[in-house]
């Protein structure tokens, strides 16, 4: 039986090369298969050929809205910095995009990253990719030769060995806390939209953490973090992170030191995070990148929990609606603020006054 | 240091508008306070980045506190609004991953409000004293 | 060369007579997905023998990151204030046991580039390699295309080769062969022990026989009429220009230096970059010469592959497949030596 991934490759190929061939898109961004088991590379098509090369699985696990602002620019047509913008309107770039992609087009519509107009959306309700890491710890160091995907298994077979993986259990953490698999967006629907999915609890990885001691807490922080080479993976596999200067790169003042030392890489981790915050939407390509297995989507999925509980709001889930941190309301919850009513010499409203001590 | 008591540094960034006026108002009116804070005036507390509050903390700072113009008040009409939802997840995020809540501070007080930001510095102060000097983030070699 | 024949046993006794003069690290299995990394050890009993390479190159140990060139205080009325103070420092000797000859190789490679750097060659001076030969390949390795063999032993001090029963050590340097009196048990190779090794080791050569010497075809190629070649600008628009596989390659070696100063104490350090972050090459003035990321891709293969060779001789590769494996956007060098020289 043919699985659920190769009929979503065949309509994609077919969409993107009546695309491009008709001309309505110049090109068109997908993925075509990598070079090892598992892996797929993001890839802009610009021919009808290409277009025969796109591939869709259960890898795909690069966030295509990351690329999609580059290839838009190099489609327009070369102009230099005080050459007028060209007449007409500019071509137009196809992309493929599940829930939390779609989702991550709409933050960028609204941070003007890209035009609405000029994208043309095949929207895919996603089953959920599948964490790379998670099979390879599965496999214990015996190296997968060849990965056979079905639609609710992996054959994975290597030197010796044949191994049947129940596709669930390798899924990523972020898809199995998947609420909105479906395109929020979208001018193409390939394949069935899914609805909304039931999760228990999709914060249950957060709330353990949080029912963690303090110290549990910053000793939990530290070890994950403990590996980290500042590559910058995370940083740049994600849609959101586009300053022309990133806050590692300043040197007036230097927010952060530029090596592994504990101090500097929890700086790096928090701020990366906090960035992040009211704009991500746990696509997990942060996770998915990082050649250490650091789970730095952690501290974005407390960010989106905290955002949820405090101001009811989803980045990207509307095109209309403000990101929760550009916008604000008068009743905003502030029960944090400090008043000094537990100030211990607060009673008594003259008591602390200095003059009066002196002056007597 | 290592001979004199420990006294806590707290770097508290205040806004030109209400609470540098504040603390002006607590010193012209002789509200006693510890001497732990190290003022730096920021022109609303809106201007206050996550970036700012790390590097004070990475800088050997054991707490910090920022505080603003009330809700409604702001010379900038909503920067105050702004920095609450910022700060708000910014203070949850570093509770999340071990630091003390304690040490990050975020208040309201007005330019008339001598008295309440001396109340400010001194519950800052003694909730950081408690918790002794800052080793999280703090940078050194 | 001298060679040893050594039991299981016999190993792990000569790494706990090492501990008491080296510190000994070798390859454990410590990564949740089955990935191996360096760490101090005591025993055999301690080291993965998975196949293949460790997370991280043993770059770690000759390019510490940071490393701190010199420190310095400013506390007026202290004697030392004010001065630099050195703090090269020759450490306790160290081994690193189960090298892949492949990451042995880098050693040496880096080594031409830091040649007058005491610092890399104090490194150099005070580690010991252990190396064993590969018995496998895996999907990601390609150490013959590019000079290297499974059974090399350019960098390394020791070679072991795990035969039926036992192992053969191969002690091919000087500091080798007192390692092995210090480790103590170990009997001459006999003649069929070499015969042995010399099969294993042609098998070896053998199986990996059908990739292509591309040092060879490197150096006689003209590289640089392949500059702007179409193929740099698919490469770099899949690329997300992170610093994972230069971070990861054993011989990626550029740094930046930077003085760090916290209190009125300060160092200076050294510290990894990457010439695939724009910084890599930003002037003060604003300007950026690698401004664009496929000219910073491009950079770093033409580096590896003609600058490098132009400069030193061989190929700064050593096939060990870490750029290949952990790329996250799956961008493989050997892809690019086909579109470079037009092999299969």
């Amino acid at each position: 039986m043919e699985s659920s991934s190769s009929k979503i490759t065949d309509e994609i190929r077919a969409e993107a090369s009546r695309l491009l061939s008709s001309g309505e898109v110049a090109a068109f961004l997908g993925f075509v298969p990598g070079s090892l088991p598992m892996t797929v590379r993001p890839f802009v098509a610009r021919s009808s050929e290409d277009a025969a090369r796109l591939v869709w699985n259960s890898f795909c696990v690069m966030n295509l809205a990351n690329y999609l602002p580059e290839v838009l620019k190099s489609v327009e047509p070369p102009r230099g910095p005080g050459d007028p913008e060209p007449e007409g309107p500019l071509p137009r770039v196809g992309v493929l995009a599940t829930g939390c992609w779609s989702r991550n087009m709409v933050v960028q519509i609204q941070e003007n990253r890209i035009q609405r107009d000029r994208v043309v959306i095949l929207g895919i309700s996603s089953r959920g990719m599948v964490d790379r890491k998670k099979v390879l710890a599965r496999l214990g160091g015996r190296e997968a030769l060849k990965v056979e995907e079905q639609d609710h298994s992996l054959l994975v077979s290597g030197r010796a060995f044949n191994e049947e993986i129940p596709r669930w259990e390798v899924v990523r953490d972020n898809c199995r806390s998947c609420v909105h698999p479906d395109p929020v967006i979208w001018d193409i629907m390939i394949g069935e939209r899914a609805g909304d999915r039931q999760n228990a609890n999709r914060f249950a990885q957060v709330e353990e953490i949080e029912s963690l001691a303090p110290e549990e807490r910053w000793a939990w922080f530290q070890e994950e973090i403990s590996s980290c080479i500042r590559c910058y993976a995370c940083r740049n596999a994600c849609p959101l992170c586009y300053c022309p200067t990133c806050f590692v790169d300043d040197s007036r003042p230097q927010w952060v030191g530029k090596s592994i030392e504990p101090v500097d890489t929890a700086i790096f981790h928090i701020l990366r995070a906090y960035h992040c915050a009211g704009r991500c939407t746990d696509c997990g390509a942060c996770e998915s990148a990082c050649p250490m297995g650091i789970r730095m989507r952690l501290f974005t999925k407390k960010l989106e929990k905290d955002v949820l509980e405090m101001y009811g709001a989803e980045a990207g889930m509307d095109p209309e609606t403000p990101l929760p941190l550009s916008t604000f309301s008068p009743d905003d919850p502030q029960d944090f603020i400090v008043t000094g009513q537990e100030s211990p010499k607060s009673t008594g409203d003259e008591a602390g006054r200095s003059g009066e001590v002196s002056q007597s | 240091m290592e001979t004199k008591k420990w006294e806590p540094r707290i770097v508290a960034f205040l806004c030109n508008w209400c609470s540098y006026a504040g603390a002006d108002l607590a010193g012209v009116s002789r509200y006693q306070y510890p001497p732990s804070l190290r003022i730096i005036r920021v022109p609303c507390s809106g201007r206050v980045s996550a970036n700012m509050v790390l590097d004070a903390l990475k800088s050997g700072a054991d707490g910090v506190l920022v505080s603003g113009c009330h809700p409604g008040d702001c010379h900038y009409i909503s920067g105050n609004m702004y920095a609450r939802r910022r700060l708000a997840l910014l203070k949850s995020l570093l509770e999340f991953i071990g630091i003390e809540p304690e040490r990050f501070n975020v208040s309201w007080i007005s330019a008339s409000e001598g008295k309440q930001f001396a109340e400010v510095a001194r519950e800052v102060t003694e909730k950081v004293r408690a918790l002794g000097p800052a080793r999280h983030l703090v940078k050194d070699f | 060369m001298k060679v040893y024949k050594i039991s299981r046993e016999g190993l792990d006794k000569w790494i706990k007579h090492w501990t008491e003069s080296y510190d000994v690290f070798g390859p454990v299995e410590k990564n949740e997905n089955g990935m191996t990394d360096w760490a101090e050890v005591k025993g055999l009993d301690e080291i993965s023998t998975a196949p293949g390479t460790t997370k991280q190159p043993i770059k770690t140990f000759y390019l510490p990151q940071p490393e701190t060139l010199f420190t310095f205080t400013s506390r007026g009325g202290e004697p030392d204030s004010d001065v630099l103070k050195e703090t090269l420092d020759e450490g306790r000797p160290r081994v690193l046991f189960g090298v892949r000859p492949c990451d042995a190789r880098s050693v040496t490679l880096n080594g031409l580039a830091y040649e007058e750097d005491p610092y890399y060659m104090a490194n150099v001076e005070r580690t010991l390699l252990v190396g064993v030969s590969c018995r496998e390949q895996c999907g990601t390795c390609f150490c013959r295309w590019v000079g290297g063999s499974p059974f090399g032993t350019e960098g390394l001090d020791i070679l072991l080769i795990e035969t039926e029963q036992n192992f053969v050590a191969e002690a091919l340097t000087d500091r080798g062969v007192s390692l092995v009196e210090a480790g103590g048990g170990a009997r001459e190779a006999s003649g069929e022990d070499l015969a042995m090794v010399e099969s294993m080791r042609q098998e070896a050569e053998q199986a990996m026989s059908a990739m292509p010497d591309t040092a060879e075809t490197l150096r006689s190629k003209d590289l640089m009429s392949m500059y702007n070649a179409d193929f740099w600008g698919g490469l770099s628009e899949s690329c997300i220009n992170c610093g994972a596989c230069t971070f990861l390659c054993p011989t990626c070696y550029c740094f930046d230096i930077q003085d760090e100063v916290v209190r009125k104490k300060g160092r200076r350090i050294r510290y990894w970059d990457s010439c695939m972050f724009p910084l890599f090459t930003q002037h003060a003035s604003g300007h950026n010469p690698r401004g664009q990321k496929v000219q910073r891709v491009r950079n770093r293969f033409m580096h590896k592959l003609k600058y490098f060779p132009d400069r030193f001789g061989p190929v700064s590769c050593v096939g060990c497949g870490r750029c290949i494996r952990e790329c996250p956007v799956n961008i493989d060098i050997r892809e690019v030596l086909r579109d470079l020289l037009g092999v299969e």
